[in-house]
C-alpha cells in the first residue's frame, strides 16, 4: 500500500516537476529516489526514505546543512533513536508541517500520518531507555516564593516587601476561590504601570533583592537561572536581619506571635519550651521532619542569646533571622536519603513540589501531614489536596505569576506606542497609558477559568471578556462608567457576542506589546503565538536580519506583507517565515494599539488570510481561531508543557513528549477543563518524579 | 522626591579623595607596591566601524541586507601586522588625553556556537571565549571567566575577590541573564552584578551592618552541611555555591573590620531616588568601581556600560531627547548611522573619563592608578549590524605596572575588518586571531602560570614591554 503511495507521490512529482522550473539535479534526485523505492517498501524504510525523498536535499546533500540540521546519515540507515533532541524536532516540524518548506515537494497527506505515528513510536521507544526521570535541579527560591514563604511561615497579616512580580491586584477583594465563581464586577490596580498599585500594607524597613529574570522562553522559576553568589547571600542575611527588626514585626501583624514569639508566661522550664517551639518552626521552615541535632543546635545559640540577657521575643526573632538565611529554608531541593526513609523523602518532596507550583510557598501543615502519610501517591488523595488547594486563597499566587510569565505580558510595559500617532493612548500627565487597562483583560479571563474550573479552550475563543470603560472605550463600545485609573480600575464582565474578541490572544494587550511605536510586527505576533500558544518557540533570528523598509523609503503603496516579501524569497529566510507568517499576518487586522482596521493607511484593504500548520485555511481573524480549534490537542500539549516547564523548574527535554500525550489524553476525557489540566499535570510522571500508576504500596 | 545632583556627589568624593587624608594611613599599612589590578569595560551591541578604526573610514555601511555580493575586501584597512602609531578615529577622540597610556588592539576574533540568539553569547562568553561545544550541556560556550581567574591569583587578600559593576537601568524583565551579565563564576553560574548605586555604596563602603552576620553564618554552615550529605551528586556540585558565598563573606567581614577606620572617611552623597540622567549614572558607578579599586576593597572589576539586545528604549539624555533602542538603530546602520555614532562615542566618552579618573589618582610608587592597573575596553561583536564576532573593538588602557606597551595601534591580524557575504551568509575572515590570546596575555601578566586559555593558540608577545 504504501509502495503504491509513494509510487503515485512519484509520478505527482514528476507532472509537478514541469509545473515547477527545477534544476537538472532535482530530478536526478527524483529519479534516484524513484529507483531506490523499488527494493524498500516495508514501515521500517518509511523513516529512511522519506528523509531520503524530502529532507536530504536541504539538509546533508552536497553540503548544504541547512539550520544545521544534517539527516545524511540518518537516510543511509543510522537509527536516529540515538538522538533523541533530533528525533523529536524531525517528528515537530513534519507534524506541525512546517517542513518541508513550501517551494519544495510536500509529503502527502497519508504519508505524513503514517511518518508522524512511525516517529511518535520511535521517540517512545527512544525515550524509554531513560528509566529515570528527569531530575529536578536544587535551585534557591525566586524572590516572589521567598516572600510568599515568610508570609505563611509566620502567617503575616501585612506584605514582606513590594512586589512589582504581581502585575494585578485585587482591590476589591473579588478573588475567592472557594466559591467557585468569579463575581462580575471587580476592581484592580496595576504596580508596574498604575499609580499607587504599591500600597498595600507591607512590613517597615525591609528591602527586596533584585527580581529574578524570565528565562529565555521560560520561567523564572528556572533552576540554571537560580543560583547563589556572595552578593545575593549577603542580600538573603540583610533581607532576614531587616524582617525581625522591622518595627511592623509585632504582634500585631505577626499570626504566630503567641506560637513562636510571646514569652511564656509561667516559670515553666524555657529550655524545653524553646526546643518545642523551635521543633515547630524549624519543621515548618524546612519542609521536613528535623532531627534532634538540628533542633538542639538551634535551640543552644537561643539559649546563649538568653544567658546574655536579651529578652525572649528579641531571642527568637533572632532565632528565626537564622532560619531565613539557612540554606534549608532558601533552597528548593529534592532529598535523596542514603539512609532507610527514602519513602518519606519522596513524599516530602512532592509536597514541596505542589505547593511551590501551586501557592508560590511553603506546604501548609495538612499538606505535610498528607505526604507523611503517604496518600498523595493515591488517585484519591493527590485530586483531594489539589482540590483544596485550588480552592485556598494562596492560589492566587498561581494567578500572579504564571498567566503573566506564559504571556509574556511583562512585555507590556516597555510597549510604546507613538504619541503622536496614538495620542488618545495616554491620558492625564504623566501619560498614563490605556496598556495597564489592556493587561487586565487575559488575567481576568484566566482567572476565570481557573476558579470556575472551564474549559481551558475558552482561553483561545470564549463568549466573555472583562473590560473596564477605558477598554470598552478603546474596542469602539460605549463606556459606560467613568473612564478611571491610574489608581484603581474597575473591571465588569460582559458577554463577547463578536468572535473577533473574546479569549486571549486578540486581546489590546497581546496585539500591542507584540507591536512596534507606529506599525504592527506580524513576525514578533507570530512568534508569540508559536512560543506561547503552540509551545514551539523558533529559533533565534539570524543575526543578519534585515531591516524592513521603512514606510517612507519605499512604495508607500505597499502593504506589510509585501513589504516582507523580500524575507520569503530568501531561502535562508523563508523556513522561519513559512511558520510564523500565518501565524502573525491572522492579527493583521489588529493595528499596533489593538484596534479593528480593515485598511492600511494607505488605503489598501488588510490580508489577513493564511493557512495553519497547511492544513487549515482562514481569511480572517475568526476563521483562525477555528482553525486553532481544530488543532485543539495542539494547544493543551503547548499549555501542559508550560505548566510543566513552571512547575519543575527546568526545560522539558524528550523524555517528557510522552507525559504530554497523556496529559492530553486525560484532559480530553474530562472536556478540556482546567482543573483536569492542573490534576493531570501534577500527576504526571515528570511531576512525581516517578510512574504514576505505582502505589507506594506496589513499589516498595 | 528631589534628585540629589550629580555635583554634591562628586563634591563628597572629591573630598575624601583628591584630599587623600585616609589613603595615606591605607598605603602605610600595605606596602610600597601597589597591588596589581585588572578592570574590563564592556560596551554592548558592537559598534560603527568606519568611525572606531584606524583605515577603515571607507567600510560599507550596510544599508541593505541583500547586497550580497559587496566586497568587503575593498573596505578594510591596508594597516599590516604589528605596532604603529596610534591614531585616534571619530570614536576614540574622548581618550586624546591619554594617547600615550592606551593601546588599539584590532585583528581579535571571538567564535560563535550556534544555536542561541547570537546576542545571547556577546557578553556572557566574551570573557571565558571557550571553543564552541567545548562544554557539555550547555548552549552557550561559556566557563569561568577571566577576572575570576585572575582573582583567584590577586584578590585573595582583599575584602572583595572580585565586584561586577553594571549600567543596565532597564526596569522590564525582557531579557535573561545571558544578555546582562559578563562575569560567570562558571557555567550558567552567574555573578551578578551591582547596578544600584546606593546599594552599592551601602556595600562597599559601610561596613557595620555586615558584623552581625558573624553570629549567623557557623549556625547556617551546620545546616548547609547535613543539607549537602541529602543530596545527589549533581545537586551537590551546584550547592557548593552556597558554601563560596559564605565562605567569601567570612573574609569580607574580617577584613573589612580591618579597614573599618579608613573605610568610614569615605562619606560619599549619593542620590536617593536613583533618577539620573544615563551619563551622570554610568559615571557614579565608576566613582565607585574606582574608589573600591583604589581603596583596596578589591582588585579585579567589570563594569557592563549597559546590556546586550534588550529592545526597551533607553533615554540617552545628552545625545536624544526621546528614548531610542542601541539594539533597535543598530539593525538599521544606513538610518540611523549618525545616532550610532554618538551613542558609540558616549560610551567611549565614559571609559575615558574613568581612565582619566585613575590617571589622576597617585600611588605608593609614585605613579597613577592607571599605570598600575589594566582596563580593558571591549565589546563581543565587531559590528552591531553585521553582527560578526571578528575584528573587535579592543582598547587596552594602563600597563599593569610598566608590563605593557602603550601608546600604540597593535594590529594582529591580517585579514581584519568588515566580514563578507557569501551566498547570503556572512563568512567569518579565516586567520583571525582568537581574543583569548589577549585574555592569555593578560592573565600571564598577573602572574598567572598558564600555557593556555579557552581558545587560545598563544600569548601577543608584541603586546610586552
Amino acid at each position: 500500500m504504501l509502495g503504491n503511495s509513494e509510487n503515485k507521490l512519484t509520478s505527482l512529482c514528476m507532472t509537478e516537476f514541469w509545473k515547477y522550473k527545477a534544476s537538472k539535479w532535482v530530478m536526478l534526485f527524483l529519479i534516484f529516489v524513484f529507483i531506490s523505492n523499488q527494493s524498500h517498501s516495508s514501515i521500517d524504510n518509511l523513516v529512511k526514505n522519506s528523509f531520503r525523498q524530502h529532507c536530504v536535499e536541504c539538509h546533508g546533500a552536497k553540503d548544504k546543512v541547512k539550520g544545521d540540521v544534517d539527516l545524511t546519515s540518518y537516510a543511509k540507515g543510522a537509527d536516529i533513536k540515538e538522538n533523541p533532541e533530533l528525533l523529536q524536532m524531525v517528528l515537530e516540524v513534519i507534524d506541525f508541517g512546517e517542513m518541508p518548506p513550501d517551494e519544495k515537494e510536500p509529503i502527502p497527506p497519508k504519508t505524513q500520518k503514517a511518518l508522524v505515528s512511525e516517529l511518535k513510536k520511535m521517540l517512545e521507544e527512544a525515550v524509554a531507555n531513560e528509566n529515570e526521570v528527569v531530575k529536578v535541579p536544587i535551585r534557591r527560591m525566586t524572590r516572589f516564593q521567598y516572600a510568599n514563604a515568610v508570609k505563611d511561615l509566620l502567617d503575616l497579616k501585612v506584605e514582606v516587601f513590594p512586589l512589582p512580580e504581581r502585575m494585578m491586584r485585587d482591590r476589591s477583594g473579588y478573588f475567592k476561590p472557594a466559591s467557585g465563581k468569579m463575581p462580575n464586577k471587580m476592581k484592580v490596580s496595576s504596580r508596574p504601570l498604575g499609580k499607587s498599585g504599591l500600597i498595600e500594607p507591607r512590613m517597615d524597613g525591609v528591602a527586596p533583592f533584585p527580581q529574578d529574570l524570565r528565562a529565555e522562553h521560560g520561567y523564572d522559576t528556572q533552576g540554571d537561572h537560580l543560583s547563589l553568589s556572595p552578593l545575593l547571600m549577603e542580600d538573603f542575611f540583610r533581607l532576614s536581619r531587616s524582617i525581625v527588626q522591622s518595627s511592623s514585626f509585632n504582634s500585631k501583624n505577626v499570626g504566630t506571635w503567641k506560637v513562636y514569639f510571646e514569652e511564656p508566661t509561667n516559670e515553666i522550664n524555657k529550655e524545653q519550651e524553646i526546643k518545642k517551639r523551635l521543633s515547630k518552626l524549624l519543621n515548618h521552615a524546612f519542609r521536613r521532619p528535623v532531627d534532634h541535632e538540628l533542633v538542639n543546635r538551634y535551640a543552644l545559640y537561643a539559649q546563649q542569646s538568653l544567658v546574655q540577657g536579651k529578652s525572649f521575643p528579641v531571642v527568637m526573632k533572632e532565632v528565626l533571622s537564622t532560619v531565613l538565611a539557612s540554606p534549608r529554608f532558601i533552597y528548593l531541593y529534592d532529598g535523596v536519603n542514603t539512609k532507610k526513609n527514602s519513602e518519606q523523602f519522596e513524599n516530602i518532596n512532592l509536597a514541596s513540589r505542589l505547593s511551590f507550583f501551586l501557592w508560590g510557598s511553603l506546604p501548609d501543615e495538612k499538606l505535610l501531614d498528607c505526604a507523611n502519610a503517604g496518600i498523595l501517591w493515591e488517585e484519591h488523595g493527590l485530586r483531594k489536596q489539589v482540590n483544596r488547594m485550588l480552592k485556598d486563597s494562596k492560589i492566587k499566587r498561581f494567578c500572579d505569576s504564571f498567566p503573566t510569565q506564559w504571556l509574556q505580558l511583562d512585555r507590556i510595559i516597555s510597549a510604546v506606542p507613538d504619541e503622536k500617532k496614538y495620542k488618545d493612548f495616554y491620558y492625564g500627565p504623566p501619560m498614563y497609558r490605556t496598556t495597564m487597562d489592556m493587561m487586565m483583560e487575559p488575567l481576568l479571563l484566566f482567572e476565570t477559568v481557573l476558579i470556575e474550573d472551564r474549559s481551558l479552550l475558552e482561553l483561545i475563543d470564549s463568549n466573555y471578556t472583562f473590560r473596564s470603560p477605558r477598554l470598552r472605550k478603546w474596542y469602539g463600545e460605549k463606556p459606560m462608567g467613568k473612564l478611571g485609573g491610574p489608581v484603581t480600575i474597575s473591571f465588569e464582565k460582559q458577554q463577547v457576542t463578536d468572535r473577533r474578541y473574546g479569549g486571549v490572544i486578540t486581546n489590546g494587550a497581546i496585539m500591542t506589546m507584540t507591536s512596534g511605536p507606529l506599525e504592527t510586527k506580524p513576525i514578533t505576533r507570530g512568534a508569540w503565538m508559536a512560543g506561547v500558544i503552540f509551545n514551539s518557540p523558533p529559533p533565534p533570528p539570524p543575526a543578519e536580519v534585515p531591516p524592513l523598509p521603512e514606510e517612507k523609503e519605499v512604495n508607500d503603496s505597499l502593504t506589510l506583507r509585501e513589504r516582507f516579501s523580500d524575507h520569503r524569497e530568501r531561502a535562508d529566510c523563508a523556513g522561519c517565515h513559512e511558520k510564523l507568517d500565518p501565524l502573525g499576518f491572522a492579527f493583521e487586522n489588529f493595528d499596533p494599539v489593538g484596534r479593528w482596521r480593515e485598511k492600511y493607511d494607505n488605503g489598501r484593504e488588510v490580508d489577513a488570510s493564511g493557512k495553519l500548520f497547511r492544513t487549515h485555511e482562514f481569511s480572517n481573524v475568526i476563521e483562525f481561531k477555528d482553525a486553532i480549534l481544530k488543532e485543539k490537542d495542539r494547544f493543551v500539549r503547548a499549555l501542559a508543557g508550560h505548566l510543566l516547564a513552571y512547575g519543575l523548574g527546568r526545560e522539558l527535554s524528550p523524555s517528557d513528549s510522552l507525559a504530554l500525550d497523556q496529559i492530553v489524553r486525560s484532559v480530553k476525557k474530562e472536556n478540556y477543563s482546567m482543573k483536569s489540566l492542573i490534576y493531570a499535570v501534577v500527576s504526571s510522571k515528570p511531576f512525581l518524579g516517578r510512574d504514576s500508576k505505582l502505589t507506594l504500596h506496589q513499589r516498595y | 522626591m528631589k534628585a540629589i545632583g550629580r555635583r554634591t556627589f562628586l563634591q563628597g568624593l572629591g573630598s575624601s579623595i583628591l584630599a587623600l587624608p585616609w589613603m595615606e594611613s591605607l598605603a602605610s599599612t600595605v606596602s610600597l607596591f601597589p597591588s596589581q589590578r585588572a578592570a574590563f569595560y564592556y560596551v554592548p551591541i558592537g559598534v560603527v566601524r568606519r568611525t572606531f578604526f584606524p583605515g577603515e573610514e571607507k567600510s560599507i555601511v550596510q544599508q541593505k541586507f541583500n547586497s550580497d555580493d559587496f566586497d568587503a575586501d575593498s573596505t578594510r584597512s591596508n594597516i599590516g601586522l604589528g605596532l604603529h602609531d596610534l591614531q585616534l578615529t571619530r570614536t576614540m577622540k574622548p581618550l586624546v588625553r591619554l594617547k600615550d597610556k592606551i593601546t588599539l588592539i584590532t585583528g581579535l576574533d571571538r567564535t560563535f556556537q550556534p544555536g542561541t540568539d547570537v546576542h545571547a553569547q556577546c557578553a556572557s562568553c566574551f570573557l571565558s571565549s571557550a571553543s564552541p561545544f567545548s562544554l557539555k550541556g550547555t548552549p552557550y560556550p561559556q566557563a569561568r571567566t577571566l577576572d575570576h581567574i585572575i582573582a583567584d591569583r590577586i584578590g585573595s587578600g582583599t575584602p572583595f575577590k572580585t565586584l561586577e559593576f553594571s549600567c543596565n537601568s532597564h526596569k522590564d524583565n525582557k531579557e535573561s541573564i545571558q544578555f546582562d551579565n559578563i562575569s560567570w563564576y562558571g557555567t550558567e553560574h552567574v555573578a551578578p552584578s551591582m547596578r544600584d548605586p546606593l546599594l552599592a555604596y551601602r556595600r562597599l563602603f559601610k561596613s557595620d551592618e555586615r558584623c552581625a552576620y558573624k553570629n549567623i553564618t557557623d549556625l547556617v554552615l551546620e545546616d548547609a552541611k547535613s543539607l549537602s550529605s541529602e543530596l545527589g551528586y549533581s545537586d551537590q556540585q551546584k550547592f557548593g555555591e552556597y558554601f563560596e558565598s559564605i565562605r567569601s563573606i567570612e573574609n569580607q567581614i574580617s577584613r573589612l573590620e580591618a579597614m573599618k577606620q579608613e573605610l568610614s572617611k569615605v562619606d560619599l552623597d549619593i542620590p536617593l531616588d536613583g533618577k539620573m540622567p544615563r551619563g551622570e549614572y554610568i559615571r557614579l558607578m565608576g566613582d565607585l568601581m574606582v574608589t573600591a579599586l583604589q581603596t583596596g576593597l578589591t582588585n579585579v572589576a567589570t563594569f557592563m556600560v549597559g546590556p546586550e539586545r534588550w529592545d526597551t528604549p533607553y533615554l540617552f539624555e545628552s545625545l536624544f531627547d526621546k528614548p531610542k533602542s542601541h539594539h533597535m538603530m543598530s539593525h538599521n546602520q544606513g538610518r540611523y548611522m549618525n545616532d550610532l555614532i554618538k551613542v558609540d562615542y558616549f560610551y567611549m566618552e565614559q571609559f575615558a573619563y574613568l581612565c582619566e579618573k585613575m590617571n589622576n589618582i597617585e600611588e605608593a610608587n609614585g605613579k597613577s592608578l592607571l599605570d598600575n592597573i589594566i582596563f580593558t575596553y571591549g565589546s563581543g561583536l565587531g559590528d552591531g549590524s553585521t553582527h560578526q564576532y571578528s575584528a573587535l573593538p579592543i582598547v587596552v588602557a594602563g600597563s599593569g605596572g610598566g608590563k605593557f606597551i602603550t601608546g600604540k595601534h597593535l594590529n594582529v591580524s591580517a585579514k581584519s575588518g568588515l566580514i563578507k557575504k557569501v551566498n547570503g551568509t556572512y563568512k567569518t575572515p579565516e586567520g583571525g586571531v582568537p581574543l583569548a590570546n589577549l585574555w592569555l596575555t593578560q592573565a600571564q601578566a598577573m602572574g598567572l602560570k598558564l600555557d593556555r586559555f579557552a581558545d587560545s593558540t598563544g600569548a601577543i608577545s608584541s603586546l610586552l614591554a
